[in-house]
């Protein structure tokens, strides 16, 4: 396998997006791709989506966005892992490259989730799952799925719920400095902890918006990446897994064995430990979903994610600084365009370009991607690296 | 809810109901047994793997000769949400409880819980499974707390 890396980045601005469709939403990110590549388009040869859909009208985004970007003749197909659709993406086109099929290509993710109604998307979140037997008689919701980890969670390990509302403290307060956030505002504590209740323990606060948004990725083999930049990012290795889709068939809930096992093949790959990762983007679609990720990346023991925010080690100058972009929590969760966003989060980071106050210091080189879909159905880990 | 400030948007003249009808024949004893107030699921007779939920096919040593077996209705509560905010199509519904128990036999189950205090539910509560028939009388289970008398099965 050659090495394979990130060239190219682009992001459109996250939130309720009702001035574009989902082609010239994509659009956005391709064409910010490319130009930050500096790559002709006629070198891509096949662009990979990542979408999970149902919420818009469009039943072939791949071929509809394509279309609208001019790409002619590509390979293409859209993925679909939950909210991990993004990674997928990424992977798909990663392989591309690596195995020599192509010297370039590209991933693209995006999500038009407004088009419906609020109660519309919760509800296709909670057949997110297994629809006969935990959503046909028992209403399940994404928060739902969610407050199971975290009452127990709470329970095993003395979890607060002000915990919780810290990690959305944190994410409001970074993604105030990301002008393509979502929510551009700080919050307080107090603000987090009196919102309303949507599935105990989990409030608004608590979790992600609904949002509408891109981002995409050119990657590109070591030759073309020589050729187009002088600041590659490499993918450095790519763990996945999965786990049951009844919630009832886990073992326990207070964390996500998807995780576990994702990041451990992705440390092997990459051949780094946890203690090399110098900035994390972790899924934190949810509050509890930050602090379990913590614990089951190895950034802390297991039930000593609370302690590790609570010690600021995942903020700026920190021992590893998580979600500097706000996170899903408040730069928004498009659905198959996280991934990809993660991964221009982390190429910024590893870039030195995030800017002002949400730059984490870079010693290693190394930066970690954790993008989770559905309830720990899926999960992806890539570590990228300034080097080979 | 009109933004007078809000881009233009076409409101789509075509709507679309999706009503989904999914196959139950290979578990249909479950629903049947469900119906007569018993809680059986499926154990492979090749290699005596015991599924919930149930299913023909055995996902241990791909053998398809399920037996059915019953199943005790005393679980533990492992852990449980109280939704709020419910989705579309159980928007007339008030909240509910929602738990994840663990039964005797070491297979957890999830299902609404009935006529529990939110505030007083807590992980290692003692559950048990009944039976109920929805509108248009077809099965389904719930939790129930063992204190509210005899069972009902």
């Amino acid at each position: 396998m050659r090495n394979v890396a990130i060239v190219g980045l682009g992001h459109s601005k996250f939130g309720r997006r009702t001035d574009v469709n989902v082609a010239e939403l994509a659009f956005e990110s391709i064409k910010g791709a490319i130009e930050d590549s500096g790559v002709e388009k006629k070198e891509i040869q096949n662009v990979t989506l990542g979408s999970a859909g149902g919420w818009y009208e469009e039943t072939l985004p791949a071929v509809l966005v394509n279309e609208y970007a001019g790409f002619e003749d590509v390979g293409t197909m859209r993925v679909e892992a939950a909210c991990a659709s993004g990674s997928a993406a990424v992977r798909s086109a990663y392989l591309s490259v690596a195995s020599g099929e192509a010297e370039v290509a590209m991933a693209v993710g995006v999500e038009k989730m407004t088009e419906v109604d609020t109660l519309t998307a919760v509800e296709l979140m909670g057949r997110s799952g297994s629809y006969l037997w935990e959503f046909e008689n028992y209403g399940m919701t994404f928060p739902a799925y969610y407050a199971l980890y975290a009452a127990s969670h709470m329970s095993r390990y003395g979890t607060t719920e002000e915990d919780m509302a810290r990690v959305a403290v944190k994410a409001h307060h970074y993604a105030s400095m990301n002008p393509l956030a979502q929510f551009q505002k700080e919050i307080t504590l107090e603000k987090a902890l009196s919102s309303q209740v949507v599935s105990w323990p989990l409030k608004l606060y608590d979790a992600c918006p609904i949002t509408d948004g891109s981002a995409a990725v050119v990657l590109a083999g070591e030759e073309a990446a020589s050729r187009l930049t002088d600041t590659p990012i490499w993918i450095r290795g790519i763990g996945f897994s999965s786990d049951s889709a009844n919630l009832s068939k886990r073992a326990d809930y207070v964390g996500l064995r998807a995780t576990v096992d994702a990041s451990r093949k992705a440390y092997a790959a990459a051949k780094v430990g946890p203690k090399d990762v110098d900035v994390a983007t972790c899924h934190d679609c949810f509050t509890i979903a930050e602090l379990m990720a913590y614990e089951d990346l190895g950034f802390c023991a297991k039930g000593e994610g609370a302690k590790l925010l609570r010690e600021g080690q995942t903020e700026v100058g920190g021992m590893i600084p998580v979600n500097l972009d706000g996170g899903l929590k408040a730069k928004g969760h498009p659905i198959g365009a996280t991934g990809v966003s993660m991964m221009v989060e982390i190429s910024k980071q590893l870039r030195g370009e995030a800017g002002g106050n949400r730059q984490a210091s870079i010693k290693n080189g190394v930066g970690l991607v954790h993008n989770v879909g559905g309830t720990g159905h899926y999960c992806y880990v890539t570590v990228l690296s300034r080097s080979r | 809810m009109a933004d007078d400030n809000a881009p233009p948007t076409l409101h789509s003249k075509r709507s679309l109901t999706l009503r989904f009808n999914i196959p139950i024949s290979k578990t249909s004893r479950f629903w049947d047994a469900l119906g007569e107030g018993k809680f059986v699921t499926t154990k492979c007779e090749d290699c005596g793997k015991v599924t919930f939920p149930p299913q023909a096919d055995c996902p241990n040593c791909l053998g398809g000769n399920p037996k059915w077996v019953e199943l005790g209705t005393e679980a533990e509560l492992l852990t449980f949400t109280h939704v709020q905010i419910t989705p579309t199509s159980f928007v007339d519904h008030d909240p509910y409880l929602v738990a994840i128990g663990r039964l005797k036999e070491g297979m957890n189950v999830l299902a609404w819980v009935e006529g529990a205090d939110p505030a007083k539910l807590k992980p290692g509560a003692k559950l048990r499974i009944e039976s109920r028939k929805d509108a248009e009388g077809g099965p389904y289970y719930v939790f129930v707390l063992p204190d509210r008398g005899p069972a009902r099965l």
